[in-house]
């Protein structure tokens, strides 16, 4: 997929875990782990405001688009 | 929220499964029937309550064409019945809203389309067979349902289609 999921970056950047902002933002540890590991389709408006609420970032600093093909992992 | 059935569900496995075998035998006493006709015509006739004294031939060609169309009812019985164990089987394990089912009931809805076109020609075979000396009362009757039950089981079948779809899209969204 040529969208890069980036909250590994940010979290260590914020010096957090991501058993904390599970706990902090109410999603499930499986969910945050399925978007951090870019295996997610899609991501609500709700799931990215309350990440970019609780690492005080932009959307663009957890998402990238980086041109290349498209390919599912199903 | 809805409440769940166990009993109501291992009740439907249970008459869904005695409605195979049942289909079946009906299947194999037609088709003893159908054969007795052919090798002693006489006898079947007479048990049948056909009347002898010219004209029964129409009769009895409409008889062992009805019991023809009730033979090649059976398979398509027999598909509809085990396509809808397999559909209760899904709701058992708690997973009904797969792609499979989708199939099935199409699958489903294409055989009672057939058994429903069988049924009219039942209707007819047995309005031209009958005279007014010797009626051929089979206990036919045309009734909308069976057609709009039909086109239920296509709407249906188009929407677990679409139902399915949305849940795969949806099992990836965080």
């Amino acid at each position: 997929m040529p969208i890069i999921v980036k909250l590994d970056d940010v979290l260590y950047a914020r010096r957090m875990t991501l058993t904390e902002l599970s706990e902090r933002i109410g999603i499930t540890l499986a969910n945050l782990s399925i978007l951090k590991t870019g295996k997610a389709r899609a991501v609500r408006f709700s799931t990215l405001s309350a990440i970019c609420g609780a690492l005080e970032c932009q959307p663009g600093d957890i998402l990238e688009f980086v041109p290349g093909p498209e390919h599912d992992e199903d | 929220m809805p409440r769940s059935y166990p009993g109501a569900l291992a009740l439907t496995r249970r008459i869904l499964r005695a409605l195979i075998v049942l289909n079946l035998v009906m299947g194999f006493l037609i088709l003893a029937l159908l054969v007795a006709s052919l090798v002693a015509p006489d006898l079947v006739m007479d048990a049948l309550g056909v009347r002898r004294g010219g004209g029964e031939g129409s009769l009895i060609l409409g008889m062992r064409l009805i019991m023809v169309l009730g033979i090649a009812a059976v398979p398509l019985t027999h598909l509809v019945l085990r396509r809808l164990l397999n559909v209760v089987d899904t709701v058992r394990e708690g997973d009904p809203f797969v792609a499979e089912n989708a199939v099935r009931l199409r699958a489903i809805a294409w055989a009672v389309l057939g058994l429903e076109l069988m049924h009219l020609a039942v209707g007819a075979v047995a309005a031209a067979a009958s005279s007014a000396a010797q009626p051929l009362d089979i206990g036919w009757s045309f009734t909308f349902t069976r057609g709009v039950a039909v086109l239920l089981l296509f709407v249906l079948a188009r929407v677990f289609e679409h139902g399915t779809a949305m849940r795969e899209d949806l099992e990836g969204t965080v």
